[in-house]
C-alpha cells in the first residue's frame, strides 16, 4: 500500500515534504508500541522464555468450576 | 519499478494484507465459538480447524504481506525507513508474524488434545482456554491499525527520510 500513484483518495505522496520535529501521532504510537513490546517481553520471561501451551492452560486442573461440556467424551 | 509491475505488487500486497485481516476475523469467530460452545464435538472440531487455518492461511498470508510490503516499499519512492507510517507498518507486521509463529505451538498442542480419541473433563477444560480469543483479538486490532496507517498515510518523515529528501533536492537543483 505504498504506491505513489495510487493516492488520489488521500491526496498524499512521498514527496509531500516533512514538518519539523516528530509528529505527535508518532510519539503516541511509539509509547504504545514500547508498552506492548515490554509487556510481551515480560510475559515471555514470566512464562520461562517460552510461548507454548503451558502459558495458556490452567495448571493442575484446579482452575475453578468445570464448564458444562467438561465431562468425559469417548469417540466411537 | 515499472508502472505495470508496481500495480501488480500493490495488488498482491493489498490482497495478502487484507486477506490476513479477514482470516484473523474468521479465526476470532471460531475462537469465540470454541470458548463458548457447550457442544464438546463442536469444540474439538473448531480447534482442529483453527490449527489448519493457522498453518495454511494465517502463516502464508502473514509472510506474503511482509514480503510484498518489502517489495512495495523498496520498489517505490516511499522507502522502508523514510516515513514513520511505513516503519510502523513494518514493525506491526514483523511483531504479529513472530507472535503468530510462536502461538502456533500452542495451537498445535490444543489441536493434538482435540484430536485424541478419549478426552477427560480436564482436557476439555484446557481446550476452552480464552487464549485463542485474546490472541486473535489483539492480532485483529494490530492489523486494523496497520490498514488504517496504509490508507491515511499520516505525515511524518524519519530523520533518515528527511536527510534523503534533502540530498535528492540538492542533487536536482544542481
Amino acid at each position: 500500500m505504498t504506491d505513489p500513484d495510487s493516492n488520489g483518495d488521500t491526496g498524499v505522496g512521498p514527496e509531500r515534504g516533512s514538518s519539523t520535529g516528530t509528529p505527535v501521532w508518532v510519539k503516541v504510537f511509539g509509547i504504545i508500541a514500547l508498552v506492548v513490546v515490554l509487556l510481551f517481553v515480560f510475559l515471555l520471561l514470566a512464562g520461562g522464555g517460552g510461548h507454548g501451551p503451558g502459558r495458556h492452560t490452567p495448571s493442575g486442573g484446579a482452575g475453578g468450576p468445570a464448564p458444562a461440556i467438561a465431562h468425559a467424551v469417548q469417540l466411537p | 519499478m515499472a508502472p505495470g509491475l508496481r500495480k501488480f505488487a500493490l495488488t498482491a500486497h493489498v490482497t495478502s494484507s487484507v486477506g490476513w485481516l479477514g482470516a484473523v476475523a474468521a479465526f476470532l469467530a471460531l475462537a469465540v465459538a470454541g470458548l463458548t460452545s457447550q457442544d464438546a464435538h463442536l469444540v474439538r472440531a473448531i480447534y482442529l480447524v483453527m490449527q489448519l487455518t493457522g498453518w495454511f492461511v494465517l502463516v502464508p498470508l502473514a509472510f506474503a504481506s511482509l514480503l510484498t510490503g518489502l517489495v512495495q516499499s523498496l520498489g517505490t519512492e516511499w522507502g522502508l525507513f523514510r516515513h514513520y507510517w511505513v516503519l510502523f507498518k513494518l514493525l506491526i507486521n514483523v511483531f504479529a508474524t513472530i507472535v503468530l509463529l510462536m502461538y502456533m505451538q500452542t495451537l498445535g498442542y490444543l489441536a493434538g488434545l482435540a484430536a485424541e480419541t478419549t478426552l477427560s473433563g480436564g482436557d476439555l477444560r484446557v481446550l476452552q482456554t480464552p487464549s485463542p480469543v485474546l490472541h486473535a483479538g489483539a492480532a485483529l486490532l494490530l492489523l486494523l491499525v496497520a490498514t488504517t496507517l496504509a490508507v491515511y498515510k499520516p505525515r511524518g518523515m524519519t530523520p533518515y527520510g528527511a536527510r534523503k529528501q534533502h540530498e535528492q533536492r540538492t542533487v536536482s537543483r544542481s
